[in-house]
């Protein structure tokens, strides 16, 4: 007796499921997209491509040393605060940091002769003054993610550079010949960058995201079959959208700042062959002296491990940790997997750093 | 709704889909990577890249002659009317800013203290 009313429950629930499926299926393309990144903030630069934010304060009471994140070059920074509650910068500035972020928009037409010493020393370098500057503090901690990270190195190697207090990195990459899909597809035999740059003045969003979406080519029609299986879940589609949102919304990237790090970084190898240059200038990891957090994901599909795990070796810091935690590229630094893992870990490290 | 994803219950139409759906996605991925990474279908994504790279060039530069000689603005006209117009919005923005909140000037709410210390720290002082 107690079987048939289990099974009569269970087709219930899955009758209600698909009636969900097919009303919230409807509701899908009828609703606006999700707000992300709507945290407080003031825009202290805006400049070609080149964003800096502050966010507002939420505490009364801050850490000395202020926070800039550091966001990839190919995505916007509106990962780092999705939603309330999925926000890293809203955790952060609940637990006392003084929050900025270089961010990024589409760089134009008249950006295309931006080069990577642009990228580094003027944006990067350029912030880190101008938050020094806006906080009254000589010292910052920079957070750099993907490129982002890449860009923070860059700048940390360039020079000992006294103002940096703490820099802490995401899935980074520093051995680019390890990043083998990218490498097959970027090799100099056939791939011209130099006529795509010179014909385009940028690399196009839209080849970019291509290359992304082939890393994994069963991974979007495989997320849309589950998508659909989960329309009644308004929690599943929900994180669906910001994500789905987000990594669709690339940027193209300034011609000359494509075509230096494509020929240094993905051809030369240069960060790992001790022949990385900024504007002419020799960058050395060793110069890398303040505490160093590198931060990598297990099941990164994008920076594989093999490609991140050389710069804990490369970095001239006595205090440095490297840890290798649950998750994928983007799950690392944000939704529910980095709620529990990666934003506890920044802060307790971070914390008694900042002081 | 509050419900497990992973019960999934004897009348589920998508139970056996789901395990078929995740490994139909190893299998793409392990496969289709594979596959992408051979120097001959990379050698050809390129030539395809940079084919249609030279004939969106080609047909821009057809496109601008004519629009030139129908006395009309062309794409490259509008994308720099619409980079004057972010030019004048950025500066709009910095002077918004600016007013708001001056280098330097003391802002509406008071900055809050940079005095914070780790949890922990008092009382292992």
């Amino acid at each position: 007796m107690n079987e048939v009313a289990d099974s009569i429950g269970a087709a219930r629930v899955e009758f209600e499921r698909m009636l969900q499926r097919n009303i919230k299926g409807l509701g899908y393309f009828a609703s606006p997209a999700p707000v992300l990144g709507a945290s407080p903030k003031d825009t202290l630069i805006a400049q070609g491509p080149w964003r800096l934010y502050h966010y507002h304060p939420r505490v009364d009471e801050v850490y000395r040393v202020p926070v800039i994140l550091v966001m990839a070059t190919t995505n916007r920074g509106y990962v780092f605060d999705m939603v309330p509650g999925q926000s890293l910068v809203e955790f952060l500035l609940d637990r006392g940091y003084d929050v900025y972020m270089v961010d990024w928009e589409a760089p134009r037409r008249e950006d295309r002769h931006l080069s990577l010493s642009n990228y580094v020393v003027d944006f990067v370098g350029g912030s880190i003054e101008r938050v020094m500057r806006e906080s009254g503090e000589p010292e910052v901690s920079l957070l750099g993610y993907c490129m982002g990270g890449v860009l923070s190195i860059l700048w940390a190697g360039l020079q000992p550079q006294p103002s940096l207090k703490n820099l802490a990195v995401f899935t980074t990459p520093v051995d680019f010949k390890a990043m083998e899909l990218f490498q097959a597809w970027s090799d100099e035999r056939w791939f011209d960058v130099d006529t795509l740059v010179d014909t385009l003045g940028q690399a196009p969003a839209d080849m970019l995201f291509t290359a992304f979406d082939m890393l994994r080519p069963g991974a979007r029609a495989a997320g849309n079959v589950r998508l659909l299986d989960n329309l009644w879940d308004d929690q599943f589609v929900k994180a669906h959208r910001m994500f789905d949102r987000w990594s669709s919304d690339m940027l193209p990237l300034a011609g000359e700042y494509f075509r230096e790090t494509t020929k240094k970084l993905v051809w030369d190898n240069a960060l790992v062959n001790g022949r990385m240059t900024v504007g002419n200038r020799p960058v050395d990891l060793a110069n890398v002296t303040c505490p160093f957090l590198h931060a990598t994901a297990e099941h990164d599909h994008i920076v594989t491990t093999d490609a991140s795990a050389p710069l804990i070796g490369m970095v001239g810091s006595d205090d440095k940790e490297e840890v290798v935690l649950k998750g994928g590229h983007v799950s690392l630094i944000a939704g529910p997997n980095a709620v529990r893992r990666l934003w506890p870990k920044i802060d307790q490290w971070l914390g008694e750093k900042s002081v | 709704m509050a419900a497990d994803h992973n019960s999934d219950g004897p009348n589920d139409p998508f139970a056996l889909m789901r395990g078929w759906v995740g490994e139909w996605e190893k299998l793409v991925n392990r496969h289709g990577a594979e596959w992408l990474a051979k120097p001959e279908v990379a050698k050809a994504m390129q030539k395809v890249t940079s084919a249609k790279i030279q004939a969106e060039a080609a047909r821009d530069e057809a496109m601008a002659k004519w629009l030139a000689a129908a006395n009309m603005p062309s794409k490259a006209d509008f994308d720099a009317l619409a980079e004057r117009f972010t030019g004048i919005e950025a500066a709009l923005a910095r002077i918004e800013a600016h007013q708001r909140y001056p280098e330097g000037a003391t802002r509406a709410k008071p900055a809050p203290r940079r005095t914070r210390k780790p949890p922990g720290a008092n009382q292992s002082a």
